[in-house]
């Protein structure tokens, strides 16, 4: 992978990257540049565009946890007058008797819609494309991204299907309703669920759109993390985070050409009559024309993405926590190289476990086999990180600012969630387990909250980067918290209901005795204030947000958390376009040399001092 | 202007432009999307209920066409490096005539099958046909674009073979290449299968 | 109402914010170093406080909940439960280890390598042997969980064996119920075809053409008798449905257009059940809320079967009763119920199509038959005759 070097001559060949502000040859010269639609609209600005992906997933964060309160009062209050919320869902809310309760096919399609989101819009555009974006090219030292042009225009592939998705909401025959995961017939047939009919092409259009968008943007991120280092970077050189964000552009770019495929089919399917996924169906009093399909192929085209996707997720979260833990604790990350080879590892797994969602779906009993041989292998490149994280705080000297807060509470989530997934991805276990309230316990917690966890670290340790100023300390504490408790308040008793069998995407569970045990309405009441108070806390930290980008405390230092890495090199704290109007440092040295005196006084050695005589790069023996 | 590359490079491996580096990335996931087709195609085809069809003589023919369009395309690169301006338009648009052969004689494919009473609806293995053989089609499409865009190009703009123009064309005579190869893999799938 | 939650919330929103503001601008005034080190030792304290209270809030809930779990105070009603319940048992205790001691570690370091003035953090990049060695535990033990995982898996999963006694029965998920189908005297169930489906008179488009048909009956509730094997033939006629009896630890899709099987054995009795659960907290509650002073809810219990695939907005409804009975009262159960052809089909004209002779008219609406379905059902159905279906024979035609 290493061979393909860096070479200056080839980045001034094209002649796009040679200065910070005329980048790009023909079509978008130095005149436009100081336009107001260019620059924060059409901006090909890395940093720009990773706080466009920023804002848009924070508002549809907000959405999509939003969405959550609704159907979470559902679940909480199954008995509550939901009239007063009809102004806001209008007929999603049937009042009968003075009485407002919430219309099932809604409940429905507010799950599905609060999946897709979050999974989608929030933590892999949200997550990955801010921060791939913001510091792909500030850690390498490159001016911009391979193609500035083509990183635009993964911004508006992602803005378009966003605005598709949210237009699905208005939909009459309301957005789609069959789960994130879209398994067809539900999804096939408008006669199975209302959502099914317009909703669905809404959402397969969006998503099919959201898919040009990461695959522009991983491109772009594959290409510049291999031809565009500066001097002296070498692959072992990188911050945890470009590999993190490297290695998630691969396994995105190689998983999500095969949800299109999977969509493409199931188009044929819904619009013209093919038979990929559809037979022997009877619904709606008649017998459907549909026979041969297999909708198990679709469950094995959508898994071999959706695995895949959950890593997009938390490969990028663990690049940052690795990298914000060793900053705030003054020492190197443990294990370095370890770190490596782990997030390769679990990169390379991440393509042959996907049928470990589907023990209970009619599969080949002995195949499963396979599967949950590669599952629980997994485990072994996961443990190496939490306890090399864990390694990495021993003998440090931390500093508890937010960004190190939500790390360390990152590395308990990860703990907790990941635990969890010994037991799901053991087929045996995964009988009773399946598709209840235990997988939703896991999943948002390990790749939900851990996630958001990496995303909040991140936010606080580069928003000094992002906006020249501080965010609030104090309020980034209450939030960090807050969080912690809330999250775990919220999806920590949803263990014991999965371990009592109650099934995942009920609207109500009184239908059942199993399902409604005493105590299990006051756990429900007590998940939703949860998840009301820890929704308050992110608002919170949006206001935060925005206050601190207005008016925060101005960061006087350019390296204000005494960071080795190249993005603290820049003479500027936020760089123009180009990031470093002189020349772009050379790298010397690896990121981590934390723990070490330098020739100023500091306990810390940029990336760019050189090594001394008889010194060891990569803290090497 | 503050140059980048200042500090002379001591080691120089495999000069790779990025756009040209892009572009292999891009490749690489179009592939992707076509391997998940086929395997979902064999996958299929294992459970049953599969109905037999020999492919459309056309597409033998085709697939002739579309090696020599390569091949013509290949040709015009290299006159073009070598500033051959009269060959590398010849060639160029031999080659463009030749995809969209290619395009015609795909669908007089399709028409071939209908005739036979094999439509898209007929049975999944005549849908994959359809499905994967369209795909395809839409992915030479923007290849097309691009040659006759070069094309045109060599009429009104004076040639010159600059680095950057060395490069357009090496991108579009890469991605034509990957879909002519694509379309061989294809083909030899559809034909073993 | 809303407005005055909004304006509540906005109000709480900038009163927080104001005071984030003025800590941070007393801080300023106090002496920035001074403020940060306090700050830096309190979240320090709290990585410390929320070890113990998390750990004590997980320790406390999990045996608060203990009585409704699965395998803890919900026993296996099945023979293949309690290896399920025993692995899951392994995986806990395991992952509870692994859980406590990483999460000790990681607050405690957390707090015990706060900063102090003038400490310096220590320089250690890896260590090989530790490394290796945190590499080969979790190995070893991931291991051990698979191969006794996947044993565990592989004899859930074994089909019928051949000569072995068992009873077969079918159940089909529509949105949003259940249609069970017993296969009669013959024991064996008969053909479907999804073309013949009408809802007045045939759910399952069963075709009367094949006699195998006649004697299936179509009952109310799954009834099976006790320590019998029972192998259920699990099958959808629209969407994706999951079959789920979660005392029975068993859970399988209901896929259309591919019929998928799961085989199990109940080891108790409804009744027999009933008493296991006399003793459990939570199921001492009346059973019906409305009458406290009617049947408890150990008394009331039935086993039940739901959902566990998402089939649109009725998902969370399609309950059935299961009841688990002695041999005697099954075959008494047996006797009673008559064929769904008897009852909703023989005789009717226009509908049986056994009434004419020239049946062959009826039912052949579809024109496109499907050969390839037709060969799976009618084949699964053939040779699976065993000893009781004799007995059963014998009962249902006494009861005619």
């Amino acid at each position: 992978m290493a061979n393909i070097d860096t070479t200056k001559e080839a980045i001034l060949e094209v002649g796009h990257d040679h200065g910070h502000d005329d980048h790009h040859d023909d079509h978008h010269g130095d005149k436009y540049q100081s336009s107001f639609v260019t620059r924060y609209f059409f901006s090909l600005d890395h940093k720009m565009i990773a706080k466009q992906f920023l804002f848009t997933g924070m508002f549809w964060a907000v959405i999509g946890a939003a969405m959550s309160l609704v159907f979470r009062y559902q679940l909480g209050f199954p008995e509550a007058d939901m009239e007063w919320l009809q102004p806001l869902l209008g007929r999603w809310i049937i009042v009968q008797d003075g009485m407002g309760s919430l219309d099932p096919e809604f409940y429905y399609a507010l799950v599905t819609m609060h999946g897709t989101i979050l999974v989608f819009f929030v933590l892999t555009a949200g997550l990955s494309g801010t921060f791939s974006n913001l510091l792909i090219p500030l850690q390498l030292g490159a001016r911009d991204m391979a193609s500035p042009l083509l990183n635009m225009l993964s911004y508006w592939f992602f803005f378009l299907a966003g605005a598709i998705m949210f237009s699905s909401l208005f939909v009459s025959t309301g957005p789609f309703s069959g789960g994130w995961v879209a398994y067809p017939p539900l999804s096939a047939l408008p006669q199975a669920a209302s959502g099914s009919g317009v909703g669905m092409t809404l959402w397969t259009l969006s998503l099919v759109f959201f898919v040009v968008s990461v695959l522009l943007g991983g491109v772009n991120y594959i290409t510049t993390v291999l031809n565009m280092r500066t001097k002296g970077m070498s692959m072992w050189r990188m911050p945890l985070t470009i590999w993190a964000f490297f290695v998630t552009a691969i396994i995105g770019l190689l998983s999500f050409p095969v949800l299109v495929s999977a969509m493409l089919l199931l188009m044929f399917d819904r619009g013209l009559g093919t038979s990929f996924y559809l037979s022997e169906i009877f619904i709606g009093g008649q017998a459907l024309d549909y026979v041969g399909g297999s909708p198990i192929l679709y469950q094995h085209l959508f898994w071999f993405l959706g695995h895949p996707e959950v890593y997009i997720i938390i490969l990028p979260a663990m690049g940052i926590v690795s990298e914000v833990l060793s900053v705030h604790a003054r020492k190197p990350i443990f294990g370095y190289k370890a770190m490596v080879f782990s997030i390769l590892a679990i990169a390379v797994l991440s393509f042959i476990v996907w049928a470990h969602h589907m023990f209970m779906s009619g599969i080949n009993p002995f195949i499963a086999n396979i599967f949950v041989i590669f599952t629980l292998i997994i485990a072994v490149p996961s443990a190496v990180k939490v306890f090399n994280w864990i390694a990495t705080l021993f003998g440090g000297n931390i500093r508890f600012t937010s960004a190190m807060l939500f790390a360390i509470g990152f590395v308990s989530m990860f703990i907790s969630g990941g635990l969890t997934g010994i037991f799901l991805g053991n087929s045996a276990i995964d009988i009773q387990l399946h598709d209840t309230y235990f997988v939703v316990a896991h999943f948002h917690i390990v790749m939900g909250v851990a996630a958001f966890f990496g995303m909040f670290a991140g936010i606080y340790h580069w928003f000094p980067k992002m906006f020249g100023r501080f965010m609030n300390e104090t309020l980034g504490k209450i939030h960090f918290w807050g969080t912690l408790v809330g999250a775990y308040a919220v999806f920590w008793p949803m263990h014991y209901l999965g371990m009592a069998g109650v099934p995942r995407r009920y609207y109500r569970f009184d239908t059942f005795d199993f399902s409604s045990s005493p105590g299990f309405d006051t756990m429900n009441q007590f998940i939703t204030i949860a998840a009301v108070i820890v929704f308050a806390l992110q608002i919170l930290f949006i206001i935060n947000f925005i206050i601190s980008a207005l008016k925060g405390k101005i960061v006087k230092d350019l390296n204000p958390w005494n960071a080795t890495t190249l993005e603290w090199t820049t003479p500027t704290m936020v760089p123009g376009h180009g990031n470093w109007p002189g020349a772009i440092p050379a790298v010397e040295r690896w990121a981590y040399d934390y723990g070490k005196d330098s020739d100023d006084g500091k306990d810390f050695i940029s990336q760019v001092t050189p090594l001394k005589e008889g010194e060891h790069d990569g803290g090497g023996h | 202007m503050q140059l980048v590359g200042q500090v002379p490079l001591k080691k120089k491996r495999n000069k790779i432009h990025p756009y040209k580096f892009a572009l292999w990335v891009a490749c690489a996931a179009i592939v992707m999307m076509f391997a998940a087709l086929t395997s979902a195609y064999m996958v299929r085809k294992s459970g049953g209920n599969w109905l037999e069809f020999t492919l459309p003589n056309v597409f033998y023919i085709n697939t002739l066409v579309i090696l020599l369009s390569s091949i013509s395309i290949h040709g015009a690169y290299l006159a073009f490096k070598k500033n051959n301006h009269k060959l590398y338009k010849i060639l160029l648009s031999g080659g463009a005539i030749l995809g969209l052969t290619f395009v015609t004689l795909q669908y007089q494919g399709w028409q071939e099958l209908i005739a036979q009473g094999i439509e898209l609806k007929t049975n999944p293995s005549s849908s994959f046909l359809y499905v994967i053989s369209g795909l395809h089609l839409a992915h030479i499409i923007p290849g097309i674009v691009a040659i006759v865009l070069a094309f045109i190009f060599a009429f009104i703009r004076k040639q010159e073979v600059t680095p950057l123009s060395k490069l357009r064309l090496e991108l579009v005579v890469h991605y034509w290449h990957f879909v002519d190869f694509l379309w061989v893999y294809l083909f030899v799938f559809l034909l073993l299968q | 109402m809303t407005t005055v939650i909004i304006i509540t919330l906005a109000l709480i929103a900038i009163i927080v914010v104001q005071i984030g503001r003025l800590i941070e601008l007393s801080a300023s005034i106090r002496g920035e170093e001074e403020a940060e080190q306090e700050a830096n030792n309190r979240n320090a304290w709290g990585m410390l406080v929320f070890l113990f209270v998390f750990l004590a809030a997980c320790i406390y809930s999990s045996a608060y909940y203990a009585p409704t779990m699965l395998g803890y105070g919900i026993e296996a009603a099945s023979e293949h439960g309690d290896s399920l319940d025993q692995t899951f048992n392994i995986t806990l205790v395991l992952t509870g280890i692994v859980f406590i001691i990483t999460h000790i570690l990681l607050f405690w370091f957390a707090y015990k390598y706060r900063r102090k003035k003038g400490k310096k953090s220590i320089f250690i990049s890896h260590d090989n042997k530790l490394e290796v060695i945190w590499t080969v535990i979790p190995a070893v033990v991931m291991t051990f969980l698979v191969i006794s995982g996947l044993e565990t898996w592989n004899e859930v999963t074994a089909d019928i064996q051949e000569g072995e006694d068992y009873t077969e029965i079918e159940a089909t998920g529509y949105q949003w119920a259940w249609i069970i189908r017993y296969p009669g005297a013959d024991n064996l169930l008969g053909t479907r075809n999804f073309r013949k489906i009408n809802t007045a008179n045939n759910p399952l488009g069963q075709e009367w053409e094949d006699e195998k048909n006649l004697d299936d009956f179509h009952p109310n509730d799954i009834v099976l008798p006790v320590g019998k094997k029972v192998r259920v033939r699990i099958t959808a006629r629209d969407v994706l449905h999951n079959f789920y009896l979660p005392h029975f630890r068993l859970k399988m899709d209901a896929v259309p257009g591919m019929p998928t099987y799961f085989v199990f054995t109940p080891k108790y009795t409804t009744e027999e059940y009933r008493q296991i659960l006399k003793d459990n907290p939570s199921y001492q509650g009346p059973a019906d809320e409305t009458e406290p002073d009617g049947k408890k809810r150990w008394e009331a219990f039935e086993y039940e079967l739901a959902c566990a695939e998402l089939c649109g907005k009725g998902h969370y409804s399609m309950r059935k009763v299961v009841r688990i009975v002695s041999q005697e009262e099954y075959d008494a159960w047996l006797k009673e119920q008559t064929s769904f052809y008897d009852q909703n089909v023989k005789g009717k004209a226009g509908v049986d199509p056994l009434l004419s002779v020239s049946h062959d008219d009826h039912g052949h609406e579809g024109e496109h038959h499907d050969e390839e379905a037709h060969e799976d059902e009618g084949h699964e159905a053939e040779g699976e005759h065993s000893e009781e279906a004799h007995s059963d024979e014998e009962h249902n035609e006494g009861g005619h």
